[in-house]
C-alpha cells in the first residue's frame, strides 16, 4: 500500500486530469474520466436509459400494446400486496435462491479443494466440471427436462433405480430446478474458489504442517481465509443468478406444476406477455431489481468488512 | 394520457441521440459492420418484402402454400420466420407494444389470450380484412374466432377438433372393435385397456396446453348441451365456472386419474413423451387436439396407426358435443409498411385451393370446402357433430387472457392432490372476473 | 502419495457421475427413434449419424454459424476494448467521480432485463439497427459492459503501480502507458472476459430472436430452437440439434479454458 503516497493528486495543482485535454497533459495521478466515456455512453444507452424510461410504466395500466394508457399511481405496487401469486413466488424465489447459493458454492469449494490438490487428471477434471458453464441455460434445461423424465426406465430414474416425478411433483419440482441449476455452475463456483486457493502461499501450509496442524485445522485456520475474496465473490454472483433465475425455470416447468416453481421472474413474464399487464409487470420488475440491489449491497459491505477483519 | 403519448415522441428523439453518439462511439473503437437492408433485387427488379412471423406449427401449411405465392406474385417476397409459441408471444408483444411488428403475424383466434385476435385488433393493430371475398364465407358459429365488432380481423383456414387420438394396434390386441359413443362406455373401454396391460390414457401435462384439453372434450356435453347460450350468460354475470357443468368435467377428469387411467406422474410428463407413448403402443390414447396428428404420424411406425373418435362427455348419446375451434391464423400488421400487399397475400390465402392445401398439412376441416376439399379420415367421425353439436375451443370467448393459464394451473393442482375442484373453480372465476 | 490416490479415485468418479446427463445428450443424438424408446440409457448400437444431418440441413446452421460468429467477434472486441479502458480510470481515480461511476456500472448486473425491454427496442428500431448485425452489436457491449468492467477494476486495482508510474515519467501519457504497458498485463483476466463474454453473446437466444427474427440474420440458438420447435417429439434429432449449437462455444472454451481460471486467480488478489 506504500504506492498511494505517490499516487494521490496534489490538492494544491488545480485538478488538469479532469480537463478534457487530461489524455496528453497528466501527471502521474489519476487517468482522465474520457478512459470510461466511450464506455458509459454504450452502457447508458443501452441499459440505464431504457431501465429510466421503463420505469415510467410502472406506474401506468398499459396492456404493452396499443395507446391506451393512464396513470394509475402507486396501484401496481399496492396490487402486488394483493397477489397471492405474486407473493408466493416471493417464497418460492427465496427458496429457491437459497439452496442454489448453499450447494452451489458448497460442491464448489468441495471440487476446487479436490482439483486443486495434486492430482495425475486435474487437469482435465477442470475442464470437465467447468465445461456445462459454457452451454445456454436453456440448451441444458431442455436435457434435464428429459434426464429428469419421469420413467423408471429412462434418465435419472433409469439410472438410479428411482421413481421419481423430478418436475412433476409439486413438492421436488423448485428442488430439481436447483439441482439443475448447481450442475451447471457449480463448475464456476469452483473456478473462483480455485483461484483463490492458488493464491494461499504454500508456505503458510508447510509452516502449520511443522505445528502439527491436521488437515481439517490447516483448512479452518490456513485456506479459509485467505479465501475470503472467493468467497465473496462467489456468494455475490450466485445470490444475484439465483433471485433473477429465469431462463431455467421457464424452459423446465414454465413455473408449474400448479403454482410451484413459480418465481418472481416468471411472474413479472407471464404479466407482460401472456396476462397482457405490462404496467404491473414493471412494477414487479422494479421491486425485484430494488430487491436484488438491497440483498447484495448488503451481502458485500457485510462480506468485504470481514474480509478486512481476517 | 395524451401527455406520456406526447412525452413517448421526445424520448424517441432523445433515444436517437443517445443511440447515435453510442453507435458511433462502437463504430469507432471497434471495426464496425454495416447495417444490411432488406430490400433484395430479383431479376433486376426490386421486389417487396413480407416478414412473417409464427409459430412452429405454422411451418408446414406455409410451406404449403409459399411455392405458389412466389409463382403468381413474383415482384413480392415473404420471408417467414418461426418460433416456439412462447417465444415468438413475447417477441410478438414487443414488437407491438414498440409499434414495429412484422408485416403479417401469428394471431389466435377470438378472445383469451395475449395473442388473440380481439386483444390485438382492439388496440387497433390488425388491418380489416373484411372486404376479402373469404371472410364472406366463414360459417356463423365461427365469427366470433375471426371477428370483433363485425370486422374480420383474422385468417385462418378451418378448425380442429379435440377428441381422442387412439392407436389402432392397441386397440385391436384389446380386442376393441367399436370406439365408444357414451361416458359409462368409455370407462368401460378404459378398464378393458387396463386389463389388457396398456395404459389407457397418456397424459402429458406438464406442458400446459395439454392441461386443458380433457375439460376442453368434455365441457361441450356438459355445460353447452345443456345450455348452447353459457357463453353469453356467463359475460353477462349470470353464470360462473362454480355452479355449471364446468364442476361435472373436473369431476370426470379426475375419475378418469383415480381409477387408475392415466399413465403415473402425468404432471412430470410433457406433450413429447405423451406423444410417444400413444405412437409406440405404450399407451392406447391421448386426448388431443386434431392439428396436432402429423405429430403422432411422425413418431409411429406406420401413420395409419392412428386415428380419432369424439369423446363422448354424457351417457346418452344424442346429448354428446365435441368442441371444433378455429385452428390458429394470421393478421396483417394494420402499422407496418406493406399494409396492402400483407393484404394481398391474406386475400390469396383465401382462395380455396390454399385454404385446402393449408388445412390439408394441419389435419384441419376447411372453412369452406369444394371438390378439391380432404378431410383427414382420423376426423371423419367428428363431422356429423361440426353441424350443430359444437363449440369453440372455451379460451376463444373468455374476456381476459388470464382465465386460460389458471385454467392450466389448477388442472395440475388438481392432478397433484395439491386442490380441490371447489378451489380449482373458485380460481377460474377470480380470473375471469378480473 | 496413498492419500493422493484415493481421492484421485473419488474426484473421477464424481466426475463420471457429472458428466452423466453429457452422456445422455451425446448418446440420445447418436440413437434413432427406436433404440430412444426401448433402450434409453444403453451405449448406441450401432449408432447412427443420420439426426446430426438431418438437424444440420434442416436447422440451416451454416449461415447462422457465420451470424454468431461475426456479432461475437466484434462484441468481444468492443467488450474489451471499452470496458478495459473504463476500468483503467475506475480502478485508478481517486476521486468520487471514480467510485460513483464504478457503482453505476455495477448497478448494471442487477438490473432485471425486463424493465428496459420496449425503451430499449424503440431505440433499437429509431436508429434504424433491427435486423442488423450493428444492433447485436451494440446491445451486447452495452449489457454485458457492467460484468466486464466489474472484472476488469478487480484485476487492475491488484496489479502493481509502478510499471505504469514508470512509465509514465519516462514521459508518457496515460494513454500510451495504459495500450503500452497495463493493457499486456491484462491478458489473463482478458482470457477470462473473452470467455465468459463469449458463453452469454454466443447463448443469448431472445434478443436475437426479437431483434433479428425474419431478417436473415439469425444466430445459431435462434435456429438450434426454430428448429428444435419443430421436431420437440424426436428427442434424438433435437438433441444432434443441441448438440450442434453447443459446439463452437464448447471448442472456444477448450482453447481459452487455462485462461479462464488464471484470470479469476490474479483477478481476486486486490
Amino acid at each position: 500500500m506504500t504506492h498511494l503516497t505517490v499516487d494521490k493528486p496534489p490538492r494544491s495543482r488545480p485538478a488538469p486530469a479532469a480537463r478534457p485535454g487530461g489524455l496528453r497533459r497528466f501527471s502521474a495521478s489519476s487517468p482522465s474520466w474520457l478512459f470510461a466515456a466511450p464506455a458509459l455512453l454504450v452502457y447508458a444507452a443501452v441499459v440505464l436509459y431504457p431501465a429510466a424510461a421503463g420505469v415510467v410504466y410502472a406506474f401506468t395500466d398499459w396492456s404493452g400494446i396499443g395507446q391506451d394508457m393512464s396513470f394509475v399511481g402507486a396501484a401496481n405496487f399496492l396490487a402486488l400486496l394483493d397477489d397471492e401469486q405474486a407473493m408466493g413466488s416471493i417464497g418460492n424465489t427465496l427458496l429457491l435462491t437459497l439452496a442454489i447459493v448453499a450447494v452451489q458454492n458448497g460442491v464448489g469449494l468441495l471440487l476446487a479443494l479436490g482439483v486443486h490438490a495434486r492430482l495425475r487428471s486435474r487437469a482435465v477434471l477442470r475442464v470437465v466440471f467447468f465445461s456445462p458453464v459454457v452451454v445456454s441455460p436453456v440448451m441444458v434445461a431442455f436435457l434435464w427436462k428429459y434426464v429428469y423424465n419421469p420413467d423408471p426406465s429412462a434418465g435419472l430414474n433409469g439410472l438410479l433405480g428411482l421413481r421419481i416425478d423430478w418436475l412433476g411433483d409439486p413438492s421436488v419440482a423448485l428442488w430439481s430446478i436447483a439441482g439443475m441449476v448447481v450442475w451447471q455452475y457449480a463448475g464456476y463456483s469452483m473456478v473462483i474458489f480455485l483461484a483463490g486457493l492458488e493464491g494461499v502461499p504454500k508456505e503458510l501450509h508447510e509452516a502449520a504442517m511443522i505445528d502439527g496442524a491436521g488437515t481439517f485445522q490447516r483448512f479452518r485456520y490456513v485456506t479459509w481465509p485467505m479465501l475470503a475474496p472467493a468467497v465473496t465473490i462467489n456468494l455475490m454472483l450466485s445470490t444475484i443468478g439465483g433471485l433473477k433465475l429465469f431462463d431455467q425455470v421457464f424452459a423446465a416447468t414454465n413455473g408449474g406444476p400448479g403454482y410451484a416453481t413459480e418465481t418472481l421472474s416468471t411472474v413479472l413474464y407471464k404479466q407482460a406477455f401472456v396476462f397482457g399487464k405490462f404496467g404491473y409487470s414493471t412494477a414487479i420488475a422494479l421491486v425485484l431489481a430494488l430487491f436484488v440491489a438491497a440483498v447484495s449491497l448488503v451481502q458485500i459491505s457485510y462480506l468485504r468488512s470481514r474480509e478486512v477483519a481476517s | 394520457m395524451t401527455d406520456l403519448r406526447n412525452a413517448r415522441v421526445s424520448r424517441a428523439q432523445f433515444f436517437r441521440m443517445m443511440g447515435g453518439l453510442a453507435a458511433a462511439a462502437v463504430a469507432t473503437t471497434a471495426c464496425s459492420t454495416r447495417p444490411q437492408t432488406t430490400t433484395t433485387t430479383t431479376g433486376g427488379q426490386s421486389a417487396t418484402e413480407l416478414k412473417f412471423v409464427g409459430v412452429s406449427d405454422q411451418k408446414a401449411p406455409m410451406d404449403a402454400v409459399l411455392a405458389g405465392y412466389q409463382q403468381a406474385k413474383p415482384s413480392v417476397r415473404l420471408t417467414p420466420s418461426y418460433a416456439p409459441t412462447d417465444q415468438v408471444q413475447t417477441s410478438l408483444r414487443t414488437q407491438l407494444g414498440a409499434g414495429n411488428a412484422p408485416d403479417l403475424h401469428v394471431v389466435y383466434p377470438g378472445n383469451g389470450s395475449a395473442m388473440s385476435m380481439s386483444q390485438i385488433a382492439g388496440a387497433g393493430l390488425l388491418a380489416d380484412l373484411s372486404a376479402q371475398a373469404w371472410a364472406a364465407t366463414i360459417p356463423t358459429g365461427f365469427k366470433p374466432a375471426f371477428q370483433l365488432d363485425g370486422k374480420t380481423y383474422m385468417y385462418s383456414a378451418g378448425s380442429s377438433v379435440i377428441g381422442a387420438v387412439y392407436n389402432k394396434k392397441v386397440f385391436e390386441k384389446a380386442g376393441v372393435e367399436q370406439p365408444p359413443t357414451t361416458w359409462s362406455e368409455f370407462l368401460a373401454l378404459c378398464g378393458k385397456l387396463k386389463k389388457a396391460g396398456v395404459v389407457p390414457i397418456a397424459l402429458g401435462a406438464q406442458t400446459p396446453w395439454v392441461t386443458q384439453l380433457i375439460t376442453y372434450a368434455l365441457v361441450p356435453s356438459t355445460v353447452y348441451a345443456k345450455d348452447p347460450t353459457f357463453d353469453d350468460k356467463q359475460l353477462a354475470g349470470q353464470a360462473s365456472f362454480a355452479d355449471s357443468g364446468w364442476r361435472q368435467a373436473m369431476e370426470m377428469y379426475l375419475e378418469l386419474q383415480k381409477r387408475g387411467f392415466f399413465n403415473d406422474n402425468p404432471n412430470g410428463t410433457t406433450f413429447e413423451q405423451q406423444t410417444s407413448m400413444v405412437a409406440t403402443g405404450k399407451a392406447a390414447m391421448a386426448i388431443q387436439v386434431s392439428a396436432v396428428l402429423p405429430d403422432f404420424r411422425k413418431a409411429a411406425s406406420s401413420p395409419d396407426d392412428l386415428s380419432m373418435f369424439p369423446l363422448p362427455g354424457a351417457d346418452d348419446a344424442a346429448s354428446v358435443w365435441i368442441p371444433a375451434g378455429v385452428v390458429v391464423g394470421l393478421g396483417v400488421n394494420a402499422k407496418g409498411k406493406n399494409v396492402e400487399e400483407a393484404k394481398a397475400f391474406v386475400d390469396f390465402l383465401g382462395k380455396q385451393e390454399n385454404i385446402n392445401a393449408w388445412a390439408k398439412a394441419i389435419s384441419a376441416i376447411p372453412l369452406t370446402q369444394d371438390a378439391g376439399s380432404t378431410i383427414d379420415p382420423a376426423v371423419e367421425s367428428f363431422l356429423p357433430f361440426t353441424k350443430d353439436r359444437a363449440v369453440p375451443f372455451m379460451d376463444q370467448r373468455w374476456p381476459n387472457a388470464e382465465v386460460q393459464p389458471v385454467h392450466f394451473a389448477v388442472v395440475q393442482e388438481l392432478l397433484s392432490g395439491k386442490a380441490t375442484v371447489d378451489e380449482a373453480l373458485k380460481k377460474m372465476d377470480e380470473a375471469y372476473r378480473k | 502419495m496413498r492419500r493422493t490416490f484415493v481421492l484421485e479415485i473419488v474426484m473421477v468418479a464424481v466426475a463420471v457421475a457429472f458428466m452423466f446427463p453429457v452422456y445422455i445428450l451425446i448418446s440420445l443424438s447418436l440413437k434413432d427413434p427406436a433404440q430412444i424408446s426401448q433402450t434409453p440409457l444403453a451405449l448406441p448400437a450401432p449408432p447412427t449419424l443420420d439426426n446430426f444431418g438431418k438437424a444440420w440441413s434442416a436447422a440451416a446452421l451454416g449461415p447462422s454459424l457465420v451470424n454468431s460468429t461475426v456479432i461475437t467477434v466484434v462484441s468481444l472486441v468492443a467488450l474489451v476494448a471499452l470496458g478495459s479502458f473504463a476500468a483503467y480510470f475506475l480502478a485508478r481515480a481517486h476521486s468520487r467521480l471514480g467510485y460513483g461511476l464504478y457503482i453505476l456500472f455495477l448497478l448494471g448486473i442487477v438490473l432485471p432485463f425486463q424493465l428496459g425491454m420496449i425503451p430499449l427496442y424503440e431505440l433499437v428500431n429509431d436508429l434504424g439497427l433491427l435486423g442488423t448485425h450493428t444492433g447485436m452489436i451494440l446491445f451486447y457491449t452495452g449489457i454485458q459492459l457492467p460484468f466486464t468492467v466489474f472484472l476488469y477494476t478487480g484485476f487492475i486495482r491488484a496489479l502493481p503501480r509502478d510499471y505504469a508510474s514508470a512509465a509514465q515519467i519516462d514521459g508518457a501519457s496515460h494513454l500510451t502507458a495504459f495500450t503500452r504497458v497495463v493493457f499486456p498485463l491484462l491478458r489473463p483476466i482478458t482470457g477470462t472476459v473473452l470467455i465468459l463474454n463469449a458463453v452469454f453473446v454466443w447463448n443469448d437466444f431472445f434478443t436475437p430472436l426479437l431483434y433479428l427474427g425474419g431478417s436473415g440474420f439469425e444466430t445459431v440458438p435462434v435456429s438450434v430452437f426454430a428448429f428444435v420447435g419443430q421436431y420437440v417429439s424426436d428427442h434424438g434429432l433435437v438433441f444432434a440439434g443441441l448438440v450442434l449449437g453447443a459446439l463452437p462455444i464448447v471448442l472456444i472454451f477448450l482453447l481459452l479454458q487455462r485462461y479462464v481460471i488464471k484470470g479469476f486467480s490474479s483477478g481476486l488478489k486486490g
